[in-house]
């Protein structure tokens, strides 16, 4: 009975304290993992005990539908307020008019001053800020250290040295050299080669036309198509995602994988520290690389009615030490000026993605995430042509032609509306 | 002509003992039915009619999420793609290549498997409750569950196969453009055989045994009383059956969507995989429709020829 009563005082004490939440955020995360979610949480949680009149209900959408499943609630009037932005949606958000400016906010901010250059400059579309990124992500290679002492190979810097030692890690039985990632999300590693053996990473040049089908281009897709061809990757590497390149590498299977830094969380849990490390990616022809860097932020639905309380929540989120949490457990380059100064980023198992920030060899590599049509290219075109090529059925110069068309169509498309 | 029309429509005006009895016969045959369905034809007309109509009406115009400005009536523009469209035929050659093997060895180990349950063993009612288990697990998981089945690093069947010397070295079928199709087919048999199972089992309770004891007198083999009665009582039950679960599996992209995404260079893209990508991708409504209206016909003629076959073969 004083259970029952309890228990009744309880309840009615908990709808009492609902009572004063008056309003409700619909917070949508699009990169979801279990242990994302639950960092998220946290700091919602303490985004909450400080604002009591609002309640924050997040929405876990699974990356490998949340494209379309974002499109349709979009579509259909079920509007979030608050939504994980990647780069590369912002362009058709943005573009369309869905997005809040956020300039105003950011101005009134008091962490907004702190904010890297970068960070605006990437957040920004056509000189308005529609999204507060919250970190970078910038590739890598990390390579196993084991494998390549019983192929008696160092560590590659250039594209030749990389070759090499892939072919020679591929000698030992049943390993293979690169972690090739022919299924969804390999289109970075195709720009990657392609920009390193072309010396440039401009995907365009200066009357709008793609440079994928120069000649360095060409040859950096068919470096890619030789690494397979050759067997120096594993033959069901054409249809690898994430998950498998990440499980090929700590299962052993193979030596070197071009990796942003979240993939460093799930490969520390599974392989000791003194068994791999991370390189800066290798250098073409002309003594650079161009490691691409991604990035994802918060913006705002301009259908909200709560824009100011979903600026709050924005800002707790981007916040110095919230953005310093969820770097470190998302495995991003954190947003803030003097975050780099944190012990924790200067271990050496960060030491490759620091050299490509300081180095004067790698430029970072932005996609034209502005083109309407990246996205579906990124998601769609590529990959399954890509695969066509590494499968034999299309040579290297076929596939950057229709990729050149493409990304040419797609600029003049964009130059127009400008 | 018209003359005799006039005449025959002045006729009828005037007025004979029997028009009035054949109009009340007229309504009460051919009017009133329809008024008592109203409600019903409505709702299935406003559920199922209007956006078939709508969706249909799709594919004549150009709706481009990216371009919508550019929207506008295009007549078979669409159509006109689609007919040089390479990847669509090679998706149409996939659905039914997948179509026809799923179906093939589900309906035959369905059938195997309802004969067994049909007889009487030791533990039958918990071996009939394990058997339609697969039925009950959702596609998406068993997706996932048999990629990673198919996946060497974690998954023991890429090292059977290779032990048995199907492959030459444990690798993944799924990422193998001649072999990927086999993955998904694998999960939908082991999805699907239990339907057949259950349905046929019905049917095969529902054939009276006096037959069979006939028969036996009569000293007809197993085989033949198999062929002479079990198959032609199954016959109307398997036509239905068969094709329901062709429509259903050639509009099944769950499994080949998780497993494969189409891959590897889209030699596991299905009709209906296709329509997805176009829709969701490509953000291209216009086109998915077309596609979708491809695959409707094409279903439509399939089961119009079964149930045709149906009427002509089976005489019960």
């Amino acid at each position: 009975m004083k259970k029952f009563l309890t228990g009744i005082t309880t309840a009615a004490m908990l709808t009492g304290s609902a009572a004063y939440a008056e309003t409700t955020l619909k917070l949508v995360e699009v990169i979801t993992s279990p242990e994302r979610t639950k960092v998220l949480q946290s700091i919602v949680d303490g985004y909450e005990a400080a604002n009591p009149d609002v309640t924050v209900e997040i929405i876990s959408l699974p990356w490998g539908q949340a494209f379309e499943k974002l499109a349709t609630m979009v579509a259909g009037g079920d509007i979030p307020d608050v939504v994980e932005m990647p780069d590369t949606w912002q362009a058709l958000y943005a573009g369309s008019g869905q997005l809040a400016s956020l300039s105003d906010h950011v101005a009134d901010w008091e962490h907004g001053a702190t904010l890297t250059e970068k960070t605006v400059a990437m957040g920004s579309q056509a000189g308005d800020l529609y999204m507060i990124p919250y970190g970078f992500y910038l590739r890598a290679m990390f390579y196993n250290k084991n494998l390549l002492a019983e192929a008696g190979v160092a560590p590659p810097e250039t594209m030749a040295d990389f070759m090499a030692a892939s072919a020679a890690v591929s000698e030992l039985e049943g390993k293979s050299g690169y972690c090739l990632r022919g299924g969804p999300g390999g289109t970075n590693g195709w720009v990657m080669m392609a920009a390193a053996m072309n010396g440039t990473n401009d995907f365009f040049t200066e009357d709008g036309k793609s440079r994928m089908n120069e000649p360095g281009s060409v040859e950096g897709i068919q470096f890619m198509l030789d690494l397979y061809q050759n067997g120096y990757a594993p033959k069901d590497a054409v249809s690898w995602g994430f998950n498998e390149i990440v499980a090929g590498f700590y299962s052993g299977t193979c030596a070197f994988l071009d990796q942003d830094p979240d993939a460093l969380i799930a490969i520390s849990e599974r392989m000791p520290a003194e068994d791999f490390a991370v390189i800066p990616m290798p250098v073409g022809p002309s003594g650079k690389a161009f490691p691409t860097i991604g990035f994802a932020g918060w913006s705002i639905f301009k259908a909200t009615a709560h824009e100011d309380k979903a600026f709050d929540l924005v800002a707790a989120l981007s916040a110095p030490e919230a953005n310093g949490t969820w770097a470190k457990r998302v495995g991003v380059i954190p947003v803030h000026k003097g975050a780099d100064q944190d012990p924790y980023f200067q271990t050496e198992q960060f030491e490759g993605w620091f050299k490509e920030l300081n180095g004067d060899q790698y430029e970072p590599t932005t996609m034209p995430t502005y083109l309407e049509r990246w996205g579906y290219f990124a998601s769609t075109v590529v990959l399954e042509t890509s695969q066509e090529a590494l499968l034999g059925q299309r040579s290297a110069q076929d596939l950057a032609d229709e990729w050149a068309e493409f990304l040419t169509d797609e600029h003049a498309k964009w130059q127009a509306k400008q | 002509m018209a003359g005799k029309a006039v005449i025959a429509r002045a006729k009828t005006t005037v007025v004979s003992g029997g028009t009035g009895a054949r109009r009340s016969l007229y309504w009460q045959y051919m009017v009133e039915p329809f008024l008592y369905l109203s409600p019903m034809i409505l709702l299935i007309g406003s559920v199922m009619l209007m956006p078939l109509i709508v969706g249909i009406s799709y594919s004549f115009q150009s709706i481009e999420l990216l371009n919508p400005f550019a929207t506008g009536w295009v007549g078979f523009e669409n159509y006109e793609k689609l007919w040089s469209d390479r990847k669509f035929w090679i998706a149409l050659e996939n659905t039914v290549f997948w179509t026809f093997w799923s179906i093939f060895f589900q309906f035959l180990l369905g059938l195997g498997l309802a004969m067994l349950l049909n007889t009487q063993f030791f533990g039958k009612k918990l071996f009939q409750a394990l058997v339609f288990l697969p039925w009950a697990v959702p596609t998406f998981l068993s997706a996932l569950t048999w990629a990673w089945l198919f996946n060497p690093v974690i998954g023991p069947i890429p090292h059977w196969l290779a032990a048995l010397g199907v492959l030459s070295e444990p690798y993944n079928i799924l990422g193998d453009p001649d072999l990927a199709i086999w993955g998904p087919i694998t999960a939908n048999i082991w999805f699907g055989v239990p339907f057949f199972a259950i349905t046929l089992l019905a049917a095969l309770q529902s054939i009276p045994g006096e037959l069979y004891e006939a028969a036996e007198i009569d000293g007809a083999t197993p085989w033949q009383s198999f062929t002479k009665i079990t198959l032609p009582f199954l016959a109307p039950m398997i036509a239905i059956t068969v094709m329901l679960r062709t429509i259903w599996i050639a509009n099944f992209a769950d499994l080949i969507f998780v497993m494969t995404g189409g891959g590897p260079a889209n030699s596991t893209q299905i009709l209906s995989t296709y329509i997805f990508t176009t829709a969701f991708r490509k953000l291209d409504f216009g086109y998915a429709s077309t596609i979708a209206v491809a695959l409707l016909i094409i279903l439509l003629a399939y089961a119009v020829i079964l149930l045709w076959m149906r009427k002509r073969l089976v005489k019960i």
